[in-house]
C-alpha cells in the first residue's frame, strides 16, 4: 500500500490510542474540574520530543505542554538512564509546565532495548497546596505561592510507587486522598496509552508510519502558510491585572518557509499570577495560526515544524523564575487576540472580533473544605460573515461540555445555583453581532470563600470593522435582599457568608461591521429569541 | 385528571383503561405465536436495503429490495409481496411482524420531528440554547464555526416558578397560576408535542406532574404532554431534558408511521402484531415504541448483535464481535459471555470520528442501547481523493443513484464498485440487480485512478482497504479502546458487504475465527425473529454503598419492575427480570453497572455489588482501589423470551455448475474457484483464495484460510497458520 494510506490508517490508530489514555484518565480521576466535566489531555511524542498524536480532549495548550516539557524531562533523566516501567512527572511553569496544579506524566515506550516513544497525560488536580485550595490564588505575587514546584522527578519504577515522593506530595495538599487518586489516574492512564503503542510498534514499522505522518503534516501546514500574503503584520491587545493594564505585542512576519511570530514589544512580566509560560504562549500561538489553515490538519509536530515563535524571557508571554504564571490564558487568549488581529491586516475580510473568554471561579468551604471548582465562557466574536457564537469556548477551544451541570453539583456540594442564563443584549452590534455571555448565581449554604479570574471585563471584547464591543461581564456578590456588589476580577479567597450568592456574569462577544447594515430579519429574529430587546 | 392524555403518553400511570385493556389483548395475542406460530415475518429497513425474511412451516424465506426513502412502506411491501410469493403463504398466516428501523434516527438527524414546547424551571431557559456540546478539533480551529440551532428554539422555551432541592424537598411551591399563564402561550403556538424537564424532579416528580396535567388541560385532547421523571428519572438535567425533548419530537412521527405500516399490511392481509425493535434488543408492542420512541433508535443496529448472538450460541461461542456492514455504514457490537453490552448513554447525531459516537457532539439520550460502534463505511460509501489523499465515505451512494455498478445513474465510485473490480462480487448480483464492471472500472479511473497517478486495479484494492481500515476503527472501539483483546473473539459477520470484508478485518485484529450465518445478507431481519419483549426502567438512587438500606433500593427496584409489567402489560410468571445498580467511588463522577440477583435486596447483596464493582474497575483501569462506593441508580428490566420460530436445516443442495474468477489476492489476479452456497452440502470445506457466493452477499476467504458449510448453511472460516 502506499505511504499516504499507510499514514492514514496509522493516523486513526494513534489518536485512538491517545484517546484511550484520556478516557482512562477521566473515569478514574477525582480532581474537582475532572468530575464535574472536563476533559483529560494525552498525548504520543517521541523520544526526540517531536508531538506525533493527542487525544480530541486535549486543548492545545495542554498539548503545547506536554511537547514542551518532555525535553526537560529527557535533560533530567537522560534516554540511557530510563527503564521499562519508569513514570516521570512535573508540574514547572519554567520547564514547559502550565501551573502547579497542573500535573504532567510522562512514561517512557521501550522498544528494542530503548526509549522510542513517550505517552503523557496531564490533569488539572484535585490540590498541591499553595495559597488558594484548588490552585487559584490571584494574589500570589511569586510561583511559590501558587502551589509545591515539581521539577521533573521519577515518580514509579516498574517496582511501583516512589514512596517517597508520594508521601510528600500528599503531605502538600489539602485532599490528599484525592491528589493521589488524580496521580494513579494519569498514570494509569499513561500505561494502556503505552501497551497499547508497543502492540502498533509489534504491527508495523511504526518510526517509518509516524515519520512518513508527521512529514506529510508538515508538508500540507507549509502549503496552507504558503497561502497567506508574504510580508510582516502587527497586532496588539491587552491583559487586564487591577487598575493596571499589560500589553502583548506581536509581529507576524509571513515568509517563504513558514511564519515567524515575534512578541519583541510585550509588557515585562509582573508579580501577579497573570503572566505566561512559554509553553503556553507557544499553545495559544498555534491555536490562532490553526484558525488560518485547513482546520483538519492533525495537531502534531509537522504544524510546529514551520512555525518559529520568538518570546523574550522575563516579558508577559515568557516568564521566570519566580514570576508566577497560573493565570496565563488571560495573557494567552491576549496573544491569540494580538495574532488575530495581525492576520486581520494581512487577510481583510477573514477576521473576527474579540472575543469574552473563559472566566473561571472557585468555591470552598471556610469551616470545612469542600470545592467547586468550574468556569463559565464569554461570547464568541462575530466574524466577517457571522454572528458569534454564544457562551462557546472561543480561543480556548473546547466546548460547553466541561461546564458542569446544576444537579450533580447540588446533590454533591452546600450551594444552590438559581440561574444559569445567557444575557440578553450583552453580543456587541454589528452587521454581524457578537456572541451573548451569561449569567451564572450560585447561592452558598454555608460560608464559604470566592476565587475568581477573569478577563475583558472593565475593557469588554472589542468590535471590529464598525462593530461595537460586547457587554462587560464580572463578578459580584448578591446579598440575601439582592443587592449586588462587584468583586475584583482577579478575587482571592472573598468572603461569601451563608444565604449569599457569587454571580459570575461573562463578557459578550464583539460586533463585526455598521450595526446599521444589520439584515432586519437577523433583528427580527434576535428580538423574538430573546437575545436582544430591541 | 389525567384522562384527556393521549394513550401513547409514556406516563405509565396515565394510560387510560381503554388503553390497558387493549395492550392486554395485544399481549395475549404477542404470546399466542408462541405456540401457534405459522408464519413469522421480519424486516429491517437499512439506508440502502430493505430486508425481509419469513419463516413458514420452517422454511426461511427472504428478499432484498432498495429502500424507498420517501416512504419506506413501499420498499418494505414490495419485499413482504415477494416473500410471500416465494413461499406460498397466505398473508393471513403470519402472525407475528417484527420490524428494525431507523426512522427514529432519521427524524432527529433530519430535524423532521414534531414542534416541540420545552417549559423548565425558573432561571434555566437558556439550557438547550447553551447545551453541553464539545468543539471537536476541526470546529476549534475555524473561525467560521457556528454551533447548530438548539433542539428547541428559544421561542418554545418556557420557564415556571418553582424549585426542588437535590433531595427532592420542596423549597418553592410551583407557583400554578404563572403554570396556568404558560400553559396558554404553549397552547397559542399550537404545537404538536410538550416537553418537561424541571430541575431535580427524579427525586420528587410532584411539580412536573401537576404542570403537566396544568398544560394538557389547555391543549388539544391528545396532544403529548411529555415528563422528564417519567421518560428518565435520574440525575443530570441536560441529558434527562434532551431524552424527554426527543421523547416528545420523536414519538408523533414514530406514532404516525406505525399507522401508516399497519395500515399498508392490513392492505395485504397482514393483521398480526407489530413488533418494534428497541436499542437494546428487546422488541416493543407498537403501541408502546410510539410513546417510547427515543428507546427504538439503535433498532437496526441492535438487530444484528442480537442475530450474532443467536448464532454464536449455536455455535457453542459466547465471546463475539457482531460486524454488521450494509449499504451506509459498518457496526460493531460486543457480545461477551454470550450476552451484548449494553450502555446507557450514547449521542444522536454526534460528529463522526472513532465510532462515530463522540460524547458532548450530538444529543445525549439516556436510554439503555447495545453498546456499538458505528462508521459511515459500507458498501455505498464514495471514494474521493482530497488533496492527493484517498478518502472512504462517510457520504454513501445509497439506494439512489447507488454504486455506479449497479447502473442507476450512480457516476461515482464506492466500496462496492471497488469489491466488484477486484473480483470479490458476482456481477451477476441479486434479485433484479445486475451489476456492471465497466461502469465500476470507468467511475474508479476517473474519481480515484486518475487523481492518485495509479491503475484502476491499485486504485480499487486502496478503497477496499481503506474501507477495511476504517471498519477496524469500529471493531477498535468495542474492543482494544476498552481494554479487550479482541484475538480470542470471533467475529460474525451480518449485512450485504460483510462477508466480503470480514476475513481481511479479523486479519487486521488477529482473529481467527469468522463465523457467516446463512442468509447473513439479510442477518439483521433474522436476528428480529429471536427477539425478547422487553423493557427497562431506571431511577436515580444516591447513596453510599456502605450505609445504604437495602429495604429503600429493594422498594424502588420493586416499584420499577412493576412499572415495566405495566409496560408490557405482563402479569407472566415467564418474565426473567434483570436488576442491575450504578456504582462508583465516592468522589468520581463515571459509574459501572453492575447487575443483582433475582432476590430480595439485602446487605449481602448490596457488598456483593460492590465487590463486583472492585473487581470491575481493576480490569478496566488496573487499579486496584478498595475506597468507599457509592450508588447511583437503580435498574430494572423486564422481558419475555421468544420462543422463535422452528427453523428447519439447509435447504438440499441445488447443483450447480464450478466456476472460476478472476479475484485480486497477495496484490495480484488469481484465478480461483467460485463457489454457490446454495450447491454445496453440510460438511463441505472451502480452502482459500476462492469467494463463496449467495443471493445476498458474497464471501471472500483470503489465502491461509479455510472454511466450512454447518447444517444450518452457516460458514466457519479458520485461519490456518497459527501465526496470528
Amino acid at each position: 500500500m502506499r505511504d499516504d494510506l499507510i499514514a492514514e490508517i496509522l493516523r486513526n490508530a494513534l489518536r485512538v490510542t491517545a484517546e484511550e489514555a484520556s478516557i482512562v484518565v477521566v473515569r478514574s480521576a477525582y480532581s474537582t474540574f475532572i468530575v464535574e466535566g472536563a476533559d483529560a489531555a494525552a498525548a504520543i511524542l517521541d523520544a526526540n520530543g517531536r508531538l506525533v498524536a493527542h487525544s480530541l480532549s486535549t486543548a492545545i495548550i495542554q498539548c503545547a505542554s506536554l511537547r514542551s516539557a518532555l525535553p526537560y524531562v529527557i535533560e533530567a533523566y537522560p534516554l540511557a538512564d530510563m527503564s521499562p516501567g519508569d513514570v516521570f512527572c512535573l508540574n514547572d511553569v519554567y520547564q514547559g509546565g502550565v501551573h502547579a496544579n497542573d500535573l504532567l506524566v510522562f512514561r517512557p515506550v521501550f522498544l528494542d532495548g530503548s526509549p522510542a516513544y513517550f505517552t503523557g497525560t496531564l490533569i488539572h488536580v484535585a490540590d498541591l497546596s499553595g495559597l488558594s485550595a484548588g490552585g487559584m490564588a490571584s494574589d500570589a505575587t511569586d510561583v511559590f505561592l501558587e502551589g509545591l514546584q515539581l521539577p521533573p522527578v521519577r515518580i514509579a519504577t516498574a517496582a511501583g510507587w516512589d514512596e517517597g515522593l508520594t508521601r510528600v506530595l500528599a503531605a502538600n495538599s489539602r485532599t490528599p486522598d484525592k491528589l493521589l487518586g488524580d496521580l494513579r489516574a494519569l498514570v494509569a492512564g499513561a500505561n494502556v496509552a503505552a501497551r497499547r503503542l508497543e502492540a502498533l510498534a509489534a504491527e508495523q514499522d511504526l518510526a517509518a508510519g509516524i515519520d512518513g505522518y508527521l512529514a506529510h503534516t508538515e508538508a500540507r501546514m507549509r502549503e496552507e502558510l504558503a497561502r497567506l500574503p508574504r510580508g510582516t503584520y502587527e497586532g496588539e491587545y491587552a491583559v487586564e491585572d487591577g487598575d493596571d493594564r499589560h500589553w502583548v505585542r506581536v509581529a507576524v512576519t509571513v515568509h517563504d518557509d513558514g511564519v515567524l511570530v515575534d512578541f519583541t514589544g510585550t509588557d515585562p512580566q509582573v508579580a501577579t499570577p497573570v503572566n505566561s509560560g512559554f509553553s503556553q504562549t507557544l499553545g495559544g500561538v498555534m491555536y490562532a495560526l490553526r484558525c488560518f489553515v485547513d482546520p483538519s490538519l492533525p495537531m502534531n509536530e509537522g504544524c510546529f515544524a514551520p512555525v518559529d515563535v520568538r518570546m523574550p524571557e522575563g516579558s508577559l508571554v515568557n516568564c521566570t523564575k519566580p514570576h508566577p504564571g497560573g493565570g496565563r490564558w488571560g495573557t494567552v487568549a491576549a496573544a491569540e487576540e494580538a495574532i488575530f488581529a495581525a492576520l486581520t491586516r494581512a487577510l481583510p475580510g477573514r477576521g473576527a472580533a474579540a472575543s469574552g473568554i473563559l472566566q473561571a471561579f472557585s468555591i470552598s468551604g471556610a469551616a470545612r473544605p469542600w470545592l467547586h471548582m468550574a468556569f463559565e465562557l464569554g461570547g464568541m466574536g462575530a466574524r466577517y460573515g457571522r454572528d458569534g457564537p454564544d457562551a462557546t469556548g472561543a480561543l480556548f477551544g473546547g466546548g460547553r461540555n466541561i461546564i458542569p451541570q446544576v444537579e450533580p453539583i447540588e446533590a454533591r456540594l452546600p450551594v444552590r445555583i438559581e440561574e444559569v442564563a445567557l444575557i440578553p443584549d450583552s453580543g456587541g452590534r454589528g452587521r454581524r453581532r457578537g456572541g451573548l455571555g451569561t449569567r451564572t448565581v450560585i447561592r452558598v449554604l454555608e460560608d464559604a470563600r470566592a476565587d475568581t479570574r477573569g478577563d475583558r471585563l472593565r475593557h469588554p471584547p472589542a468590535g471590529a470593522a464598525g462593530g461595537g464591543h460586547g457587554r462587560g461581564g464580572g463578578y459580584y456578590r448578591e446579598r440575601p435582599d439582592g443587592t449586588r456588589e462587584p468583586l475584583p476580577s482577579k478575587a482571592t479567597r472573598s468572603p461569601l457568608r451563608a444565604g449569599e450568592a457569587l454571580v459570575v456574569e461573562t463578557s459578550g462577544g464583539g460586533g463585526y461591521g455598521d450595526p446599521a447594515e444589520r439584515d432586519p430579519e437577523a433583528v427580527r429574529r434576535d428580538v423574538s429569541d430573546g437575545r436582544t430587546t430591541r | 385528571m389525567y384522562s384527556n392524555l393521549p394513550r401513547w403518553y409514556p406516563g405509565g400511570t396515565q394510560v387510560s383503561l381503554t388503553a390497558v385493556r387493549r395492550l392486554l389483548t395485544l399481549t395475549k395475542r404477542a404470546l399466542g405465536w408462541v405456540e401457534v406460530c405459522v408464519a413469522a415475518l421480519a424486516s429491517d429497513i437499512g439506508g440502502t436495503f430493505t430486508d425481509v425474511v419469513l419463516v413458514a412451516d420452517g422454511r426461511v424465506h427472504v428478499a432484498k429490495t432498495l429502500t424507498t426513502p420517501d416512504d419506506p412502506t413501499e420498499g418494505l411491501v414490495r419485499g413482504i409481496r415477494r416473500v410471500l410469493a416465494d413461499a406460498g403463504v397466505a398473508a393471513a398466516s403470519v402472525d407475528r411482524f417484527t420490524h428494525a428501523t431507523t426512522l427514529a434516527t432519521n427524524v432527529i438527524l433530519e430535524r423532521r420531528g414534531a414542534d416541540v414546547a420545552f417549559v423548565t424551571t425558573r432561571g434555566f431557559g437558556s439550557m438547550l440554547a447553551l447545551g453541553r456540546q464539545a468543539r471537536v478539533e476541526e470546529e476549534r480551529y475555524d473561525l467560521a464555526f457556528s454551533p447548530g440551532e438548539p433542539p428547541v428554539p428559544a421561542t418554545r422555551t418556557f420557564e415556571v416558578p418553582e424549585r426542588l432541592a437535590a433531595d427532592g424537598t420542596v423549597l418553592t411551591p410551583l407557583d400554578e397560576s404563572a403554570a396556568r399563564r404558560v400553559a396558554e402561550r404553549v397552547a397559542d403556538l399550537g404545537v404538536a408535542a410538550v416537553a418537561i424537564c424541571l430541575l431535580h424532579s427524579h427525586a420528587n416528580d410532584a411539580h412536573e406532574k401537576r404542570l403537566a396535567s396544568l398544560i394538557a388541560e389547555r391543549l388539544p385532547e391528545g396532544t403529548p404532554v411529555v415528563v422528564s421523571s417519567e421518560v428518565w428519572p435520574e440525575l443530570g438535567e441536560y441529558e434527562r431534558a434532551t431524552t424527554t425533548l426527543m421523547s416528545a419530537y420523536v414519538g408523533p412521527v414514530m406514532g404516525s408511521y406505525l399507522r401508516r405500516l399497519r395500515d399498508r399490511l392490513a392492505e395485504l392481509g397482514i393483521t398480526a402484531p407489530v413488533h418494534v425493535m428497541e436499542s437494546a434488543g428487546g422488541v416493543l408492542p407498537a403501541e408502546l415504541a410510539a410513546s417510547r420512541a427515543v428507546y427504538t433508535i439503535e433498532s437496526g443496529p441492535a438487530a444484528g448483535v442480537v442475530a450474532a448472538t443467536r448464532e454464536g450460541a449455536r455455535h457453542g461461542l459466547a465471546d463475539l464481535i457482531s460486524f454488521d456492514m450494509g449499504g451506509t455504514t459498518a457496526k460493531a457490537g460486543l457480545v461477551r459471555g454470550g450476552r451484548p453490552g449494553v450502555t446507557h448513554e450514547f449521542q444522536v447525531g454526534g460528529k463522526g470520528s472513532f465510532g462515530g459516537r463522540r460524547p458532548g457532539t450530538g444529543v445525549p439520550i439516556k436510554v439503555p442501547a447495545i453498546d456499538l460502534a458505528e462508521v459511515g463505511s459500507g458498501g455505498g460509501s464514495i471514494a474521493w481523493v482530497e488533496a492527493g489523499a484517498l478518502r472512504v465515505g462517510p457520504r454513501s451512494a445509497g439506494a439512489a443513484p447507488g454504486p455506479a455498478c449497479y447502473g442507476r445513474g450512480g457516476a461515482l465510485p464506492t466500496v462496492t464498485d471497488a469489491d466488484l473490480v477486484l473480483g470479490y462480487l458476482d456481477p451477476e448480483g441479486f434479485g433484479d440487480l445486475r451489476l456492471r464492471p465497466d461502469l465500476a472500472e470507468e467511475a474508479i479511473a476517473r474519481h480515484v485512478a486518475k487523481p492518485l497517478g495509479v491503475d484502476v486495479v491499485e486504485a480499487a484494492a486502496a478503497v477496499h482497504d481503506i474501507a477495511g481500515a476504517q471498519m477496524g476503527t469500529a471493531v477498535h472501539v468495542v474492543t482494544v479502546r476498552r481494554g479487550i483483546d479482541p484475538r480470542g473473539f470471533t467475529l460474525v459477520a451480518l449485512g450485504g458487504a460483510a462477508p466480503t470484508h470480514a476475513a481481511g478485518l479479523a486479519e487486521r485484529f488477529g482473529i481467527r475465527r469468522v463465523l457467516v450465518p446463512a442468509r447473513c445478507g439479510v442477518g439483521s431481519a433474522a436476528g428480529l425473529l429471536h427477539a425478547d419483549l422487553a423493557i427497562e426502567r431506571s431511577r436515580t438512587f444516591l447513596a453510599p454503598a456502605t450505609t445504604a438500606d437495602p429495604v429503600a433500593l429493594e422498594a424502588v427496584l420493586a416499584d420499577l419492575e412493576n412499572a415495566c409489567r405495566a409496560d408490557l402489560g405482563l402479569r407472566d410468571a415467564r418474565c426473567r427480570v434483570t436488576r442491575s445498580v450504578g456504582l462508583r467511588f465516592a468522589g468520581q463522577a463515571h459509574a459501572f453497572t453492575v447487575e443483582l440477583g433475582p432476590e430480595a435486596v439485602t446487605r449481602e447483596v448490596v457488598d456483593a455489588a460492590v465487590a463486583e464493582f472492585y473487581a470491575r474497575y481493576r480490569e478496566s483501569y488496573g487499579i486496584d482501589l478498595r475506597d468507599p462506593a457509592e450508588l447511583t441508580v437503580a435498574r430494572a428490566r423486564v422481558s419475555l423470551p421468544a420462543d422463535a420460530a422452528h427453523v428447519r436445516g439447509a435447504d438440499p443442495p441445488r447443483p450447480a455448475p464450478d466456476r472460476t474468477r478472476r479475484a485480486w489476492f497477495g496484490g495480484a489476479f488469481r484465478e480461483v474457484p467460485v463457489r454457490e452456497r446454495a450447491a454445496c452440502a453440510p460438511g463441505e470445506r472451502f480452502t482459500g483464495p476462492c469467494v463463496v457466493t449467495e443471493p445476498q452477499a458474497s464471501l471472500v476467504v483470503p489465502p491461509g484460510w479455510s472454511g466450512v458449510l454447518d447444517d444450518h448453511g452457516a460458514v466457519s472460516l479458520e485461519r490456518e497458520n497459527a501465526d496470528a
